[in-house]
Parts: structure tokens; sequence; C-alpha cells
């Protein structure tokens, strides 16, 4: 997954530092019953929705629970998932589309908890320029669409299309992996680019822009409404080590809660524990602000997954041939090690 | 200046920096006729064949081919060095039509004039051959008839077979000599072979080093057509005695 | 090449050598040998790769979502190549369009280089730097000026390709016969008529050999601008390879570096043959008869020497 964007993203800089940067989060731990998780983060460098698991390090909530976590960044986005089924890391962070077409290639991953709850996937425009529901035809036929190229766009944007009564051949879709969409969209260089909310937003907020940005949500237009990241691991792993999975989303659920209490703290916590991310404290804060609303189902639940959204998203990818066959939802999850 | 002279040097000189390549020198070669220049290296016969040819302007003095001054100008002789200078990527053909080629575009009547050599000569299966295919003298043999095609009268062949070994040597030489009785051209040859000079030649030029200068100017007594044997009659010995006492002074 | 043989046994031998290829029986059976032994091998070498790469995912029991079996990669190709030929021939576009634009602006500045030994001494330093240039850095400013298009690939390519290129043709035209070219003065050749009679041609090995080493790198160009700047409508080659990456398709990551590897081999032997072709001094000691200029044919048995 590689929805992260700003102005201010210094991308090259946190891919060279973090392809093989592996920060250590377990500090003092030593006492003799702590347990060595690595996880695997879905982008190449650090950004605001790890905040979770920096507050659980730095609160403490890990080392309470025995263990000591080890964050480590995958060269692309695409790595995580392989990280997972080749014990290279425990535990890991990816989108639910992911999981499909990991699943569908016979790769043995489970997800373990939802991180988000609903799709917040948008459309975005340049300030000034129309962007609604009702004229979808009009305002996206002929034009240069961003795409990041990965598995959850790439599964989204046909639906979109669909609704809009247009083919991939109407309309003009610039795939960048290195993720200049802001960049580019300011630039005139796209006329449309696509992104999750809490990112895209947090970047017109920082650039000035606050409120100018034609928004145009997936869900609204065509996309399933289904969860976009959740934790993952391998079955293998899940099987072998259920005490420690589960003291994991035990630690980070009560990271995720303190962050939702105190976010400007939070923001603090990440900056000092990742004080060349490349982003501000501002962007960080207003990201992780704007990622809060999503991570509660409508009962106010966190992580809990449901066999329905499973089924959504498999049937979704089976509707665009992303994946050859819908297995049971069963196959993609379980809510065992969620406290 | 008589009729029949086709080279004049009048008072040619050329040095460099502070070394004297070549002292004020005046020299008269008949037309038709085969000289020889011998002298140990330093002996300013490069230079005196660089200025001949156009290559090195003299600082002073003037060179005369065919009663015309040409001093310090180029294109008017055949020249011709021990490197055979062929263009690999050319055949045996195109490599003898090269002057053509450089200078105004090769036309039938060139390629005709080639073929025509090239097989009077002993090379005529060999035209489409590129030259990495022949022996040292037969490569020798094409740069000598681009030389010739040239049609200048005046060919400079410095040491032409300084490279090859003693018996393809002495093959050339006769080859030469025939050739040039047939063609009718004028041979300046450089050499440092005393024996190759007396054998071709009808005079030999001596030079000497420090300044180099011609030091002596020999009449070849020998009749033509000479065979293998003149090597070892009288007059030959004689002469080469005379060379090689001015080459190795009191030695 | 040495134009001065002294050796002239040696010399003999392939002026024999060079007589006897003449026999036509003689000819053709070195020539099917020449055939086997410079493809035959080549694909046995290839199939026994193949062969290794199978056993060992066999062997080790790989599952298939790690490394995949080069049949299943084979597959993926051929059962995707309606969509993969468009992108092919896009990367091969790319690496055209590169190539000869890096080719020319390669000679152009070799030439005016050798020429020139100022500005020589004012391009070199430019020309070193501007290979130790991360080509990924450039994706985004290239393409915030180029745009989408074939242009960045184009670039990026001929960034690649001109380098070689023009170090080997400097080296070239600084290394031709000094003596040559005076023969050329002595028959009172024209500046031009020298240099495109005698200093080109005689520049030909050291520049192919530019021309090689820029193609064993050109295809990487144009698949490294297709990864750092963005393809519009169509897609590309790269791209292609990063959705079966990021959708798990690990069949049609291995199917796709195949292709990318074939269009570079293919680029690479393209060249290599275009070289035959151009400099058939190099391999044959007879020339093949134009149509242009005929000479009678000489009887053999009546050598002349």
């Amino acid at each position: 997954m590689k929805i992260r964007s700003t102005g201010a993203l210094a991308l090259a800089s946190s891919l060279a530092a973090g392809s093989l940067a592996m920060l250590s989060l377990g500090g003092g731990a030593s006492a003799a019953s702590v347990t060595n998780v690595t996880f695997a983060y879905d982008f190449p460098g650090p950004d605001f929705e790890l905040i979770p698991l920096v507050v659980a390090q730095d609160q403490g909530f890990f080392t309470r629970a025995g263990l000591n976590v080890k964050v480590v960044f995958p060269p692309d986005t695409s790595t995580t998932t392989k990280l997972l089924v080749t014990g290279a890391a425990n535990i890991g962070f990816i989108t639910t589309t992911d999981m499909g077409v990991a699943v569908n290639a016979g790769a043995p991953v489970l997800s373990i908890g939802n991180y988000t709850m609903s799709n917040n996937w948008a459309l975005f425009a340049k300030p000034g320029v129309a962007l609604s529901a009702n004229n979808l035809k009009s305002e996206l036929e002929g034009k240069k669409i961003f795409s990041y190229g990965d598995t959850w766009t790439e599964s989204m944007l046909p639906f979109v299309l669909k609704k809009a009564g247009l083919t991939d051949k109407q309309v003009d879709i610039v795939t960048d992996p290195t993720g200049q969409d802001f960049k580019f969209l300011l630039d005139g260089k796209v006329n449309i680019a696509t992104n999750t909310s809490n990112y895209e937003v947090a970047g017109f907020d920082t650039s000035g822009l606050k409120g100018k940005e034609p928004t145009l949500l997936g869900t609204a237009v065509g996309a399933p409404n289904i969860p976009i990241w959740v934790y993952a691991t391998s079955k293998s792993y899940a099987k072998s080590n259920p005490k420690t999975v589960s003291a994991f989303m035990s630690a980070v659920k009560k990271g995720t809660l303190w962050a939702i209490a105190n976010p400007a703290k939070a923001a603090v916590e990440f900056d000092k524990l990742y004080p060349k991310s490349g982003y501000t404290n501002a962007y960080n804060l207003d990201g992780w602000k704007l990622t809060i609303p999503f991570m509660a189902n409508s009962s106010g639940q966190y992580f809990t997954q449901t066999s329905a959204q499973w089924a959504t998203m498999s049937k979704a990818l089976k509707s665009i041939k992303l994946i050859s066959s819908v297995p049971s939802p069963s196959t993609y999850y379980t809510n065992k090690f969620l406290p | 200046m008589s009729v029949n002279e086709l080279l004049q040097l009048d008072n040619v000189a050329k040095s460099f920096g502070s070394t004297v390549a070549l002292e004020p020198t005046s020299l008269s070669i008949e037309d038709g006729s085969f000289v020889a220049i011998v002298g140990p290296s330093g002996c300013g016969k490069s230079t005196l064949f660089n200025v001949i040819a156009g290559l090195l302007k003299p600082d002073s003095g003037e060179v005369h081919v065919a009663d015309q001054v040409v001093t310090g100008t180029s294109g008017h002789v055949g020249y011709m060095l021990q490197k055979d200078l062929l263009m690999p990527w050319r055949t045996v053909e195109d490599n003898i039509t090269m002057a053509a080629r450089l200078t105004r575009g090769v036309t039938p009547e060139d390629r005709a004039e080639a073929r025509r050599v090239a097989h009077q000569y002993g090379l005529g299966e060999f035209l489409r051959h590129y030259p990495h295919a022949l022996s040292g003298g037969m490569r020798q043999r094409v740069a000598f008839m681009r030389t010739l095609v040239t049609r200048h009268p005046l060919l400079l062949l410095d040491e032409p077979f300084g490279a090859l070994d003693a018996q393809t040597r002495l093959e050339m030489q006769q080859w030469l000599l025939q050739v040039w009785k047939e063609a009718q051209r004028t041979v300046l040859f450089i050499t440092h072979d005393v024996d190759e000079s007396i054998f071709l030649s009808d005079r030999v030029l001596v030079m000497s080093p420090r300044p180099g200068r011609i030091i002596a100017d020999f009449a070849n007594p020998l009749e033509r057509p000479r065979s293998l044997d003149v090597l070892t009659d009288l007059r030959f010995v004689e002469l080469k005695s005379q060379i090689l006492h001015l080459l190795h002074g009191d030695s | 090449m040495d134009s001065n043989s002294q050796d002239d046994s040696v010399s003999t031998v392939n002026l024999d050598s060079a007589t006897a290829s003449r026999g036509l029986g003689g000819f053709t059976r070195s020539r099917r040998r020449a055939v086997l032994r410079n493809v035959g091998i080549p694909i046995l070498s290839i199939a026994l790769l193949l062969l290794l790469w199978q056993a060992i995912v066999v062997v080790f029991h790989v599952a298939p979502y790690i490394a995949p079996r080069p049949l299943a990669a084979i597959q993926s190709v051929t059962d995707n190549w309606g969509a993969l030929w468009p992108l092919v021939l896009g990367t091969v576009r790319e690496t055209i369009y590169g190539f000869v634009c890096g080719t020319i602006l390669g000679i152009g500045l070799g030439v005016v280089m050798a020429k020139a030994p100022f500005l020589h001494r004012m391009v070199y330093p430019v020309l070193v730097l501007s290979q130790g240039v991360p080509i990924i850095a450039l994706g985004a400013p290239i393409v915030l000026i180029l745009g989408f298009g074939i242009a960045p690939k184009v670039v990026i390519v001929a960034w690649i390709v001109f380098f070689p290129v023009t170090v080997n043709v400097v080296a070239g035209l600084s290394h031709v016969d000094q003596d040559l070219l005076n023969l050329a003065r002595v028959y009172g050749a024209s500046k031009w008529r020298t240099f495109f009679l005698i200093e080109i041609p005689a520049s030909t090995t050291p520049l192919f050999a530019g021309l090689k080493i820029g193609a064993t790198y050109a295809v990487t160009g144009a698949i490294i601008g297709e990864l750092v700047s963005p393809s519009g409508a169509g897609g590309s080659l790269a791209l292609y390879q990063e959705h079966a990456n990021t959708n798990f398709n690990v069949a049609g990551v291995y199917g796709t570096t195949m292709v990318m590897t074939a269009i570079g081999i293919s680029w690479f032997l393209l060249i290599v043959a275009s070289e035959v072709v151009a400099t058939p001094w190099q391999r044959r000691t007879v020339a093949r008869r134009s149509l242009l200029h005929r000479e009678p044919d000489v009887d053999l048995t009546s050598t002349g020497h």
C-alpha cells in the first residue's frame, strides 16, 4: 500500500534510510521473559499511521506485555506481505486487498485485526476545480487520473470508472509508484489525484490550502466500503505464538486508545522516535486526527473484523479479475487475538 | 635548370628549435632516375622527404618539381613508408585507389588502372582481399601500387622494405626494379641498407647527421639490367666500401 | 589493428587460409560448425540454467509465491502476451529512440572533443559528473519538465548511452595512425575527406565497443525510466511488473523479468550484428562482391608470383 503523500515529503531520503533501517522500540527491556517481535510497516519510511505502535512503545505497553518490538520498513509497499510469509517479519501492516491477492496466490497470511473500519479512499482535484458525484462522467472523461499503481488503487478505480460509465481507455491513468500525486495535482500534471483522505487532506492542510480541497469519497461513487488496513501475520506464526500475538494486539489497542485520547502528545512521541521522518509535527498531528474517526465501527468497536467485510473485498477483487476465486471469509481472518 | 631535371632543391634548410635537421641543401634529380639516399638515423633523410612532399615547410630555400615551385605545398609526389599504411577496412583494390578517393573521388578509369597494375604485378587475384589476409611483402607491393597509380612522376620511398625479412626484401628489390623500368618514374629511395642502395640506384647520396647534410654523391657504375650477381661485382664492392667508410668514419 | 605485420609467416598462413576458404566445401563446413558453436552453446547453457532453476524449486519445495517454476514464469508471459506485447513495443521504442539520440550525441561530443582539446578539457568533467548522478534521482525533475510520455525514458536511455560512445569515439579519433594522416596530406587530401575516409572508419572498432557498452545498459535505462517516471495511458513494462509484484503474481514478476532480459539481449545482439555487417574486414578475408563494381573473375591457378 502506498497511499502516502505530502508536498514536504522527503521520499528519497526516507527510502534510502528506510529500506535497511531497523529501529528498536524495545528500549531497556531486559527481563528474561521478553519476547522479540519484528513488525513490518507497509511503507518504506515511518509516518503518522505508525503512531499507535509508537505510543505502545513510548508508554511502555509493549514492555509490560513482555514484548521487544522491532519495526522494519520494507523496500517497497508490496514486500511486507512477503516478509510475513518468509518469516523475516512476525507481524505486519498491510491492506485488505494485499490480503486478497496474497491468499489468492496461496500465501499463508492471516489478518488479525482491522486498523481502520471503513474506506476513506477518495478522489481529489485542484482547489477551485469542480468534483461531484453528479457529473462524474464529464469530470473524469479524458482526464489524467493519478494512481500509485498499488493493489488498493487498482481495486478501487475500476468501480469508480464503472459508476461513471467509462472504460479505462477513456481516461488517462498516470501510474507513479514514487508517489508525487500531491505535487502533480498542484502543478496541473494530473487532473485527479487518488489517495486516502487522512493523507491527502493533511497534505492540503499543511500546504495552506485547508478546506479548499475538492474531494469525492470513493464509496460515494461505487467503491466498496471495506476497511483499508489490517494487522496481519503468517498462519504458522499465529499457530506457534498465539500468546505473543494476543499480547501484541492488546498492547497496540492500549497504544491506539491512548493516542486517540492524547493526539498532540502522541504526535510529539512520533517526532521523538522518528526525528528524520521527513514530516512536520503539524502534518503528523493533522494526519493522525484525520485518521481517528475511521478507527472505530458504528458500535464503537476497535479492530473487530467481520466476515461481511472480507466477503465484500474478495467479491470486489474477483469482479475486476484481480483474483481468480472467492474463498471463504474465514480464510482471511481471525478475531481470536483481539483483547 | 636543365630540361631533364624533375626535382630541384635550392638551399633548402630546416631546423627544429636549436637542432639543425637539414643544412642548406641543393640537389637536382634527373627525370627517370633512381636515386638512393643512405645515412644513419638522425641524418635528416626523413626531414628532406617531408620537405619535398610538402609535409614540412622549409625555413629557407625552394623546392621545384617539374619546373614548378611547390615549396610547402602537397599533392605532387607519390610517398611510401616502411609501414604499409594500408587501410584495414578497404580491399586491396580500394587501397590502391586511395589517393584518388582522398582527393577527387574514384573514377572507373582509376579502378581499371588499379586492376591492371595489380594483375601486371602479381596481385590480380587478391583485389577483393582485405589487407590482413596478405603477407608483409604483398602488403608492401599494394602500398607501392597505391603510390604508383597516383601518376606523379616523382616517387618518394622511405625505407619501404625495412620491415621485411632478408629473403622477401631481395624479392621485393628485384620486383621494384622491374616495375620502375616499366612504369618510367623517378624514384628517391631512403634506406639504411648500403647493399640495397647500390643494387637499386643510378646514384647514391650519403647523408650525415648533426647537422643533417649530404656529404657525398656517387654515380653508380653498374649497368642495367642487374641480376643478383652484381652483389659480388668488384665495382659494387668498391662503392660499398667507400660508402661504408663515409658512414662509419675511420673505424 | 596493426597495419604493419612484422611476422610474415603468420600473415602467410592467413593468406593460405584465405585462399582455402574460397573452396566451397570447406567454407560451408567451417561455417556450419561456427553457427553450432556460436548459437548452439549459448542456447544449451540457457536451457541448463532453466533446468537448474526448476530443479532447485522442486527439490527444495520452494513455494510458488516465493519463486515460481520456470515453466510457470514462461506461461505467465504466453498467457498475457496480448497485454504484454504493446508494452514490449513501448520499451523497445524508448530503447531505440534513446539509443539513437545517445549515439548521435555521443559521436557529436566525441568528435568535438577529439578535434578541440580546449573543449575536451571543458566538457570532460561535466561528462564525468553526468555519469555520477544516480539515474533514480533524475526521475522527479525529469518528469516535472518532460511530463509522463516517452520523453523522460528517452532522456534517461540517451543519458546512459552517450557516455561510453563519447569516450570511445574520442579514444578512437585520437589514436588514428599519424603516418596515415600524413600520407593523406601528402596526397593533398582535404580535411573533410580525411575525416570521413580515414578517421571515421579507423574509429569504427572503438565506436562499436562504446555502442556495445551502451547497448547493454540501454534497455536497463528504459526500464529505470519507466520506473522513475510515471506512464500515462497504456502503462509500461516496468509498471506491469510492478503490478504483478504488488498483486502477488510472482510468476508474472519472473516472466516480465525474462521478457526484459530478452529485449536487452536482443538489442545487444542487434548491435553486435550491425558491427559484423559494418566491419566486414574484421571477419572476412575477401570482400563480398558488390553489385556496383564487378571485376573479371581471375583464374586461381595462374598466380602471378
